[in-house]
């Protein structure tokens, strides 16, 4: 039914084609042949950030972005979420074209601090919602809802600067949530903080997914982070990013810990490596290079 | 599959219509053409006149020797009391900074004499040094003296310890430490100092000049106004300005060469 | 850059205070300096404590503070709205912030015989210098604090929808108003030290005209008085300034 395929992808493997079927729901999001580019063609310093990437996410289905650093994730996510306009393709949430910030289906938690400092953890909640257009009298109690749900209900009167980087990533995160949209998009947001604090928020978010059957698509480095939140791992080559391989993971959410230890997750980390390590390699020689470009 | 395309603007290439230059340069003029049609048209006389007029009162100010006595004393004014500030300045920035216990106790007298208003004692200078350029050049002093300070004991702030034992170690004497080590990494703050100095040196010059208004430069600009003859005094003033921007660019440009040494 | 006082420094710092004295005392003692240039500390306070409690100063420093305010005032909108309009576009940021940092360059107080010129030697002058003055520091911030709120945060709040104006309201000004603080905290120090400044020169009232008709009838120990009072005026308004500008910005940073 949907095609996951990438436009430019080097080979046609069938086996590829199988992994590719969704299972979970109809398509929500549509990727067509996005690309981004900086600088005119014929420039010696244009950068194609990303080329030509066309996927499908399912509805309620958690997809993961990986790749090498400069391979356009970032770019692919923030053109998703209709902050970045693509040189050329398009995408389209629920049919409806992607021109610009859709906040009322896409909230957005950032990997660097958003929060705003002059104002309390739940005043920064309510203030997602004015943005968004939510009645005023709404606000209150959806933004205490949300910090609930990211535990952080007795810390609705501090201010970020009080906050670890932890508490604030599940701030930032219960804005994005008191939004009440379909699709979160998340730039690497567990990032900054140490390892422990990553296994944590994974499992809640996890935990998330399964009650609220949000689609979500996050970024990450981490090889292990992406296996275990992902229901499918879309691969990026080195740029000009090309989706290379979308790897499924059957596991029912919310994912245990057992998950996390067990073999199918260890084989499937695996494979990921191995389809990165050599982009990572490529990335690393090609610097200099551009350098000089 | 790929249905119709959409292409944008690529993210770098939305170039101004004229680098940034030129277009101050164009703002500069608009402004001036403004000043001049605005002046034409509605300015009484003998209080505003426009930029040609003044333009024009240039040459018979600049022609008359007693007005150029005037600017070149105050020139002269600034030289001196530019060169006395940096000296003074430096000996006790460096005689503060470069003993801790000097610093935390002295310093703070030296910066609150640095944020008492010297417009006020202004007279009392006059009073003790005479309507001459003595007092002049005193006030220039005491404006400039208190920037030079404060970046010095700033500039030898940052001095690694480990350097100062190392040279001892080797058996440098106080002189060579001085030479070789405190010198070199105090030039940047030293010139900035400069530059700051510069600017109130400028200032006390200046107020010292417009205060007493029976010699220099004060003179004629209290004669101007109340002769109520603005284009004199536009020229008198505009040639001042010219001075002192001057002077303050040579202590940038300065500055910026010698801080090129903390970067590299 | 905060050291910690300890008892000795304290002790180091009364001690040049009383030296200070002492060499005051000592040295205007008969026959040594000249009591017109240099009074004897014992009228001086005497003439000091007549100011801080007969009225006879009030109308005077009225003026000053009238014009203090005044100026302030004026800079403090044109700076700001004049911040703002340039802020709004990145190539007017480039091509009139060197621009006026090059202007605030030259000695401002050069303008003041224009002004007098103009105004007369009545307050009008003090106030257009001291708003001429406080200007700079406050568009020049006001630009900074607008043209440089933290990107990320424009970026999250257009992801949630903001508009143009929740955008300004909600998130600039909040981001730039540390900053812009600063900047009219600046400016509202020069500008008194600007308005001293004239009314010596040439004026018809004020504190510091005070000081130049004492001096002018050499009566030094009343001027030093004088002198005490206008800068102790000075380091009052300079601490109300710096300790609203440090409360607007706690709930800012």
């Amino acid at each position: 039914m949907t095609l996951l395929d990438s436009k430019q992808g080097n080979s046609h493997d069938p086996r590829r084609k199988m992994e590719q079927n969704v299972n979970r729901g109809d398509a929500i999001i549509k990727v067509e042949g996005v690309s981004q580019a900086f600088g005119a063609e014929g420039d010696p310093r244009r950068v194609v950030a990303l080329e030509s990437a066309t996927l499908d996410i399912a509805r309620g289905e958690l997809l993961s972005l990986i790749g090498p650093s400069g391979c356009g994730k970032s770019t692919l996510l923030n053109i998703i979420g209709g902050l970045t306009t693509p040189s050329t393709g398009r995408v389209t949430i629920d049919g409806q074209l992607v021109k610009g910030p859709s906040p009322q289906k896409v909230a957005y938690v950032f990997q660097e601090n958003t929060l705003f400092p002059w104002r309390t953890v739940i005043d920064n909640v309510k203030l997602g919602m004015a943005f968004q257009g939510v009645a005023k009298g709404e606000r209150e109690a959806r933004a205490r809802h949300s910090l609930e749900t990211v535990g952080l209900a007795d810390f609705a009167n501090h201010y970020p600067a009080q906050l670890s980087g932890g508490m604030k990533q599940r701030v930032q995160l219960a804005r994005a949530l008191g939004l009440q949209t379909e699709v979160l998009l998340m730039d690497e947001p567990f990032a900054a903080l140490d390892e422990q604090t990553r296994m944590v928020l994974g499992e809640d978010l996890s935990v998330l997914l399964a009650r609220t059957g949000k689609t979500i698509i996050f970024v990450t480095h981490s090889l292990v982070e992406a296996v275990f939140l992902a229901d499918r791992v879309a691969v990026l080559t080195a740029r000009p990013g090309k989706i290379k391989k979308i790897i499924h993971v059957e596991e029912p959410h919310p994912r245990k810990s057992e998950f996390m230890t067990s073999d199918k997750l260890g084989d499937l980390r695996n494979e990921l490596y191995e389809l990165l390590h050599d982009e990572i390699r490529k990335t690393m020689t090609h610097q200099p290079a551009e350098a000089n470009a | 599959m790929t249905a119709a395309t959409i292409t944008s603007i690529p993210q770098s290439r939305r170039g101004p219509i004229m680098s940034p230059g030129w277009a101050r340069l164009l703002a500069i003029f608009f402004l001036l053409a403004l000043w001049e049609i605005g002046a034409r048209l509605y300015a009484d006389p003998l209080f505003l006149c426009p930029p040609s007029q003044a333009v024009g009162a240039l040459q018979h100010i600049l022609a008359d020797p007693k007005i150029r006595n005037a600017i070149e004393v105050t020139i002269f004014e600034v030289a001196t009391a530019f060169a006395m500030a940096v000296s003074m300045g430096l000996a006790i920035g460096l005689a503060v900074g470069l003993h801790g216990f000097t610093k935390q106790s002295i310093l703070p007298v030296i910066l609150m004499l640095y944020a008492t208003p010297q417009a006020t004692i202004l007279p009392l200078f006059v009073l003790i040094f005479g309507i001459g350029p003595a007092a002049k050049i005193a006030f220039g002093v005491s404006h400039g003296v208190f920037p030079v300070i404060v970046t010095t004991v700033a500039g030898v702030q940052n001095l690694r310890p480990q350097l100062l034992r190392a040279a001892h170690s080797m058996g440098a004497n106080r002189w060579q430490v001085f030479t070789s080590i405190i010198f070199p990494h105090m030039i940047p703050s030293f010139f900035t100092g400069m530059r700051l100095g510069m600017t109130a040196v400028l200032l006390g010059v200046l107020l010292a000049e417009l205060y007493v208004s029976t010699a220099g430069i004060g003179f004629y600009t209290r004669l101007f106004a109340e002769s109520f003859s603005p284009p004199d005094l536009f020229a008198l003033i505009s040639v001042l300005a010219a001075i002192a921007v001057t002077l303050n660019e040579l202590c940038r440009i300065a500055e910026r060469h010698f801080r090129r040494w903390n970067e590299g | 850059m905060r050291p910690q006082l300890g008892i000795s420094q304290r002790l180091i710092q009364l001690g040049v205070l009383i030296l200070i004295l002492g060499a005051w005392y000592i040295g205007t003692l008969p026959g040594h300096i000249n009591p017109l240039l240099l009074p004897p500390p014992g009228p001086v306070f005497k003439d000091f404590w007549q100011l801080l409690t007969n009225s006879s100063i009030w109308p005077d420093l009225w003026v000053t503070v009238h014009e203090w305010i005044v100026a302030v005032l004026i800079a403090a909108v044109a700076g700001c709205c004049l911040g703002y309009v340039i802020s709004r576009s990145a190539y007017a940021v480039r091509v009139f912030d060197p621009l006026l940092a090059g202007i605030y360059s030259i000695p401002a107080i050069l303008l003041y015989p224009l002004y007098l010129l103009f105004f007369g030697l009545g307050s009008g002058s003090k106030i257009a210098i001291g708003t001429t003055i406080a200007f700079f520091p406050v568009v020049l911030n006001t630009i900074a604090g607008l043209a440089n709120v933290d990107k990320a945060y424009i970026r999250a709040a257009q992801s949630m929808g903001a508009n143009d104006f929740q955008l300004f309201w909600s998130v600039m000004l909040p981001a730039a108003f540390p900053v812009v603080l600063t900047g009219l905290r600046l400016g509202c120090i020069i500008a008194f030290l600007a308005i001293l400044g004239g009314e010596t020169i040439s004026s018809l009232a004020g504190l510091g005209h005070r000081i130049v008709s004492l001096a002018e009838n050499m009566e030094s120990a009343q001027m030093f008085a004088n002198i005490v009072f206008a800068v102790l005026m000075a380091f009052i308004i300079n601490g109300l300034v710096s300790f609203a500008e440090a409360r607007g910005r706690r709930g800012f940073q």
